[in-house]
């Protein structure tokens, strides 16, 4: 969603004539705050009047966004002082100037604490949060038992204001003392269960600071949270749906089934909304394989999960969109990702600079899933506004879609390739990029051969254009196609070999001249490879090096095919005579069929063949060539070919066939990341393995490892029985402590619960909770370890179908909910 | 660590505004502002540093010529750093006063620091929403005198008195209101919603704004169009309001409205069992609603993308269109594009044309008359703004000569390689006016003439040149459309030759595209409607009995530079 302030700015008509006056008027404007000297500073600080000291306060805090610290930091006593006002806009800017400045000072700083934590049992909520807050924010290490005891007032109090802060303050003072850890992971626990959304979500993120890997203190409020979900602000989702990427890759084992696949599966049907192009194609192209198909198996817990996840796509928050994304991209199927595939295509709406991050986003996804954007195509089309950063991601959408594409949208796409590679547009970046993505087009795996002539029908007409890059970047794309497949593009090659005088372009000379000596010994009879060579030869000095290069490699083949095809006979015969087997392999050839060799030799040894000649000369020019490499290349082919007899190892050289070219995708190297990081939209810049701090997606638990469902499920239900305001911090701590055991114990034994636990968990879902966790747990503990016998599969069975039924309840549940805003709303 | 770390505000110089550190020990900006401008222009929102210690990430976003820069020396989600930014940049409007000017910032940086202390809290976002903000910060002195007369209270009362009740999410999935017997002196009921508000004039304005993506094909076929919009509403409506607002199309809400996303405040449920409808509690001042996409094309776009001619081409209804032909005049030097309006738009009430969108609007009852339209521009007969035209040049270009426009004034501005083709409202009426009725509407031309860089080199016969007569010729199987087909042609077309040899190395220099920017007023381009918009009077609270607020509604088309024409 755009912000409100782009929107202003075109509502606004005199808006830009305001912004005008400003950036004139900003010349003059550097005077405009003046400074007071210090001395008259610390007089309004020291002042009696509050007035007075707030007109100081301010002054400060201005210097101190405007200059050094070392300006400011003379007067910290004096700002200090202030810190026992009763007027709450002092006490806002003195902790503002102590948060900022606390480290410089770390002595006088701990002057205030003792007042700080006394604001800490004001009556007034908001100076309690924002006294929680500065003290966590200073930075001095001492202080750290202070602040964790702080923090425990803060968990306990009334006002979610304060638990937030609190919530907030725990990976703070972790910071500052990590062997506060203990402690702290209590309080989160606490937190983590509150019922205010609003906390929740500041204390999951505090989580993720903290101690990510510490997954058992999530199991009791996992439903809670996810039934929170919607309600928390786009930051606390956003920490959720992170957490919870984590928590479901760990405790939800992937389970899949083999099914046979009726015509058309759910996933087609979810995708297509209208009636799309792309279904047919995709039905005809493999129906074989889609006989048997594997559907995952959600646990009803994760299931739980995605659909909570479906009211966040309307956000108007841009990452909540891409982390729900990210969710059903690596939690969910196929199924849920398409539903997510449009507010993607959304976000392109959004802000220039959003559009860009979005763009990179979207590549990944279409790397996974290219038919589920053929339908948004409209939106990747690139416009002439387009920054270069945004119509190279754009075309590469274009050619990740042209395979799915039906034959109409193939065509428009092309049409907009090719418009692009014209000649005429602003920056050969976007030329060269038309035409490598016209390249793709061609070479991908489902094009017919009918389009791919048509890209290369494409291609050859940018040939005789007067753009550089154009005609170079066509030829190497052009070389890429025909290395492919080069049987049917032998009168290419003729045909491009024509345009040899039209070419200027080193670079597309050069591809030219390399693609005729590739092609130099098919079809010997009727080769034009020498025909060139001729013509390349007269015009050798002027050629720039890159395609003298290949002129002269151009000879040596030539050469060598000349070798091949008429190999000199006797005069070399009595050198060759120890390797027999390259006699035999030139007698095979028939190399020897001419019985009249003399006269043959004489007549060679008279008036060389043309092509010796032309070889000949050309290693002349090269000899005197200015360039080092050029004259060493010519050495090495001089030696290669010094005996023409034996051309064994110069055809191994220069004959090789070569390997087909690949052009992969742009974003192919950087579909390792994970979506929605940062490393993803850097790149390989940022090293191998990502940046700093950058994590994988941890891999999917294996079954049978993950932790018992039922630790989220009944002691979720314990947890939201007390609410947490009036959590009592002693028993929570026990029952941390059980939990603990209680995973370690599930870990061990690989835990198969009995029938008979489920059936009196199962019917006993509301005495389950009146009884103490602590109980609960023992008998657990107990059952469990007596039956262990059970088949898992009966267990799993068992414990979905608990599952849910419990889900049913969170159903009915919801629906109530609906009916009371109904009637809100009634 | 968290994911801010800190942010750096400059002004439209470059010179730093305000540091503000969160977390951690980033690079301050001083070392990072030269890398930054280092980067080429355009600049990517996130620029990777790998020279500075720790290496950092830099996400940039710049609001208002205001360069706001926050580095990270992690990975973090770009999206939500760059959604933090722009929400920085909405909450200092919404405190300073809207546009975003650097001597607003200066001279309050006492309620700034609190804003940007507020918002995040050890390098974790905790709380962006304006509204909530109110409650804690206190808006600058200066707004209050501004503002005095709009009722704004005097004090804010906060709404952190500690209370029993937890008037926050009362399990439900979207806010619910308060009980009735809540005590109206403590929480505000909804998170973006401040307490206690207090207006004596309530109003509220419907603003619908949506800007134009048309790309047309050289032979004058859509492409693509695409409208996005945007429903801007200001409350200042004293309590709790619950209001609904309905939307209409002529061809259906659902056909027409695609890709919704909301404010946190609508009803989710209510949209979708009927589409259309938006209820929801707003939050006080102004924010944005909704934001949509309309494909004004169809489903059947792609199926008139063909070469026949005989499909319909889908019919597009855009207030200004352009036209470009190239390689004209002799040497193929010139160009010239044209510029149509659509005769819809003349601004004239008295104008007889029927409308497929439905010109006239079904006034609601209770609904006031549109305000700011000024005299011209209404929904009844909308009129475009002021049009301006950029042809952008190819960078080979070295001069333009001889740029004549029919109407407006044109300009090449060689820096950024491009013409810029002005006509003015009082022209645009001027030229519609001149239009007697045909079916083309009013039409206005520009021609110029481009010199390339080595214009003179070419005369002489410079070093592109190729022999003409092939010294070679194989048989060719297949058409061989690019080979010069005078070959063989004796020299006394030599002049002919010449002429077409400098058309095509001039067609290098041809423009490629034009594009058209404009704004109209009281029309969208997808025909969407304010049916009407209703206060709830049974769910809203605080809001006195037969007090019925002023509404007002807005309609505004812009093309930013949206309507590009190809050749």
């Amino acid at each position: 969603m755009e912000s409100i302030s782009r929107i202003s700015s075109l509502l606004e008509t005199a808006r830009d004539l305001t912004l005008e006056a400003a950036r004139d008027a900003s010349y003059v404007r550097k005077t405009s705050t003046r400074v007071l000297p210090q001395a008259q500073l610390k007089k309004l600080l020291d002042s009696r009047s509050e007035r007075d000291v707030l007109e100081g306060l301010r002054r400060v805090i201005t210097m101190s966004y405007r200059q050094p610290p070392s300006v400011t930091l003379p007067l910290f006593t004096s700002v200090i002082k202030n810190i026992a006002s009763p007027s709450l806009p002092i006490k806002k800017l003195v902790y503002i100037y102590l948060l900022q400045h606390a480290e410089h000072e770390p002595d006088t700083a701990l002057l205030s604490i003792n007042t700080i934590q006394k604001s800490l049992t004001d009556s007034n909520p908001q100076l309690r949060a924002l006294a929680l807050r500065v003290m966590s924010g200073i930075r001095v290490p001492v202080i750290s038992q202070i602040v964790s005891l702080g923090i425990k007032r803060g968990v306990g109090d009334m006002s979610p204001y304060v638990r937030r802060a609190a919530a907030l303050a725990i990976p703070k003072c972790y910071g500052l003392d990590p062997s506060t850890e203990p402690q702290l992971q209590e309080y989160l626990s606490t937190l983590l269960g509150d019922k205010q959304y609003f906390v929740t979500g500041a204390a999951v993120a505090a989580f993720l600071e903290m101690c990510p890997e510490r997954l058992d203190l999530i199991h009791p409020h996992y439903r809670s949270l996810i039934r929170k979900l919607v309600d928390m602000d786009e930051w606390g989702q956003l920490a959720t749906l992170r957490l919870m990427m984590i928590y479901a890759r760990k405790c939800f084992p992937r389970r899949t089934k083999k099914v046979k696949k009726s015509k058309f599966d759910t996933n087609d049907k979810a995708t297509k909304t209208t009636k799309g192009f792309y279904d047919s194609d995709s039905d005809s192209s493999s129906p074989s394989d889609h006989e048997i198909e594997e559907i995952v198996l959600l646990d009803p817990d994760l299931e739980l999960l995605l659909k909570a996840c479906q009211p966040l796509l309307q956000s108007r928050n841009s990452a909540v969109i891409m982390a729900v994304a990210r969710t059903y991209l690596y939690l969910g199927t196929p199924t849920y990702l398409s539903t997510a595939i449009g507010p993607l295509i959304s976000l392109l709406r959004s802000a220039s600079d959003i559009q860009h991050i979005a763009l990179y986003h979207i590549v990944q996804v279409c790397l996974a899933h290219p038919e589920l954007f053929v339908n948004y195509y409209t939106h990747f089309l690139v416009r002439s506004i387009d920054a270069p950063h945004i119509w190279r991601l754009k075309l590469e959408l274009l050619t990740l879609i042209f395979p799915h594409a039906a034959p109409r949208l193939q065509s428009l796409i092309l049409a907009e390739l090719s418009h692009f590679s014209h000649s005429g547009s602003q920056d050969p970046g976007l030329v060269r990029e038309a035409v490598r993505a016209i390249g793709r087009c061609a070479q991908s795996s489902v094009t017919s051969s009918k389009t791919s002539a048509r890209c290369l029908h494409l291609l050859l007409a940018h040939i005789g254009s007067a753009d550089s890059h154009l005609v170079a970047e066509s030829l190497e794309v052009i070389r890429h196609l025909i290395q492919r497949n080069p049987e049917p593009h032998r009168t290419t090659v003729v045909r491009l070999a024509k345009h040899l005088d039209a070419a200027t372009s080193p670079q597309a000379r050069a591809s030219i001249i390399w693609l005729v000596g590739e092609f130099a010994g098919l079809d010997a009879e009727n080769n034009i490879a020498a025909d060139v060579l001729r013509i390349l030869a007269k015009g050798f000095a002027d050629e720039a090096e890159a395609a003298k290069l290949q002129i002269v490699l151009l000879a040596a083949k030539v050469y060598v095919h000349y070798l091949n095809a008429n190999p000199p006979a006797e005069r070399t015969k009595p050198a060759t005579t120890p390797s027999s087997t390259l006699l035999e392999r030139l007698q095979e050839e028939g190399g020897f069929q001419d019985s009249s060799l003399d006269a043959l030799v004489k007549q060679e040894e008279s008036k060389p063949h043309p092509i010796e000649a032309l070889y000949q000369y050309i290693l002349h020019l090269t000899r005197y060539d200015t360039s080092y490499d050029l004259r060493d290349r010519a050495r090495v082919y001089r030696a290669l070919l010094a005996t023409p007899s034996s051309t064994q190892l110069a055809s191994l050289l220069l004959l090789a066939p070569k390997p087909v070219p690949q052009i992969p995708s742009p974003s192919e190297t950087r579909k390792g990341y994970v979506l929605g990081s940062a490393s993803l939209v850097v790149g390989e810049e940022g090293g191998m393995g990502g940046l700093r701090g950058y994590e994988e997606l941890p891999s999917w638990v294996k079954e049978g490892e993950e932790p018992n469902p039922r630790l989220r499920e009944d002691i979720s239900a314990g947890g939201t029985s007390s609410s947490g305001a009036s959590y009592d911090s002693g028993r929570v701590l026990t029952a941390g402590e059980q939990l603990d055991r209680a995973v370690g114990a599930s870990r061990a034994q690989d835990l198969g619960t009995s029938p008979a636990t489920k059936s009196l968990n199962g019917v006993g879902g509301a005495s389950a909770r009146d009884k103490t966790l602590d109980e609960w747990l023992a008998e657990e503990d107990e059952e469990s370890e007596a039956e262990e016998t059970e088949s898992e599969e009966e267990s799993e069975e068992e414990s979905e179908e608990e599952e849910t039924e419990s889900e049913d309840e969170g159903e009915s549940d919801r629906l109530k909910k609906n009916d009371s805003e109904d009637e809100c709303g009634g | 660590m968290g994911t801010i770390e800190a942010l750096y505000i400059f002004d439209e110089h470059n010179t730093l505004l305000l540091e503000h550190n969160y977390t951690g020990r980033p690079p301050p900006s001083s070392t990072l502002l030269p890398l930054y401008l280092s980067h080429p222009s355009p600049r990517p929102s996130l620029v990777y540093l790998p020279n500075t210690n720790p290496p950092t990430l830099l996400y940039s976003i710049i609001q208002d010529q205001l360069l706001f820069l926050s580095p990270c020396t992690t990975d973090t989600e770009p999206l939500q750093v760059l959604e933090f930014l722009h929400r920085v940049a909405d909450a200092l409007e919404d405190f300073l006063g809207s546009p975003l000017l650097a001597s607003r910032v200066e001279g309050c940086y006492d309620v700034v620091a609190q804003l940007l202390s507020e918002m995040v809290d050890g390098g974790v976002v905790s709380c962006t929403e304006p509204n909530a903000l109110r409650d804690v910060v206190e808006a600058p002195s200066f707004m209050k005198n501004l503002l005095g007369g709009v009722g704004l209270p005097s004090t804010t009362p906060s709404s952190l008195a500690p209370s029993n009740t937890t008037p926050f999410s009362l399990g439900s999935t979207r806010p619910s209101l308060p009980r009735p017997n809540s005590n109206p002196n403590t929480a505000s009921p909804v998170p973006w919603r401040r307490a206690n508000v207090r207006h004596t004039s309530n109003e509220l304005y419907v603003d619908i704004v949506e800007t134009l993506h048309v790309t047309l094909s050289p032979s004058d076929r859509p492409l693509a169009a695409i409208s996005n919009g945007t429903i801007a509403f200001t409350a200042k409506v004293s309590g709790v309001p619950d209001l609904l607002l309905q939307l209409s199309c002529p061809g259906g809400i659902n056909n027409a409205i695609a890709l919704p996303v909301f404010h946190p405040c609508v009803r989710l449920n209510r949209w979708k069992e009927r589409p259309g409808e938006l209820s929801f509690v707003p939050p006080d001042g102004r924010f944005v609603l909704t934001g949509y996409e309309v494909d004004l094309l169809g489903d059947a776009a792609l199926a008139a993308f063909t070469t026949s001619s005989k499909t319909p081409q889908p019919k597009l209804n855009i207030p200004a269109t352009a036209t470009i032909l190239t390689s004209l005049g002799p040497s193929g030097s010139d160009f010239e594009v044209r510029l149509s309006l659509n005769p819809r738009f003349m601004g004239k009430s008295a104008s007889p044309l029927p409308s497929a969108t439905g010109s006239s609007f079904p006034r609601a009852p209770g609904l006031g008359r549109g305000t700011g339209f000024g005299s011209q521009g209404t929904t009844a007969a909308p009129s475009i703004e002021e049009i301006v035209v950029h042809v952008p040049l190819p960078g080979s270009v070295r001069n333009i000569v001889d740029l004549r426009a029919s109407r407006g004034d044109a300009t090449y501005m060689p820096v950024e390689k491009g013409i810029e083709w002005r006509i003015n409202t009082r022209e645009v009426s001027a030229l519609m006016s001149s239009d007697r009725g045909g079916d083309l509407g009013a039409v206005a031309t520009l021609r110029g003439t481009v010199v390339g860089a080595d214009e003179d080199a070419e005369l002489e016969g410079g070093p592109v040149e190729f022999p003409t007569s092939s010294p070679y010729e194989y048989e060719e199987d297949t058409s061989s459309s690019y080979q010069a087909p005078d070959v063989e042609k004796p020299s006394e077309k030599d002049g002919e030759q010449q002429n077409a040899r400098k058309v095509k190395q001039n067609k290098v220099l041809m423009p490629s595209c034009a594009m058209v920017s404009f704004s109209v007023k009281g029309w969208l381009a997808s025909g969407i409607r304010v049916e009407s918009l209703m206060v709830d009077q049974k769910r809203s609270k605080g809001l006195g009995a037969g007090v019925t607020p002023y509404k007002g509604v807005k309609y505004l088309c812009v093309s930013r530079k949206g309507v590009e024409s190809r050749c």
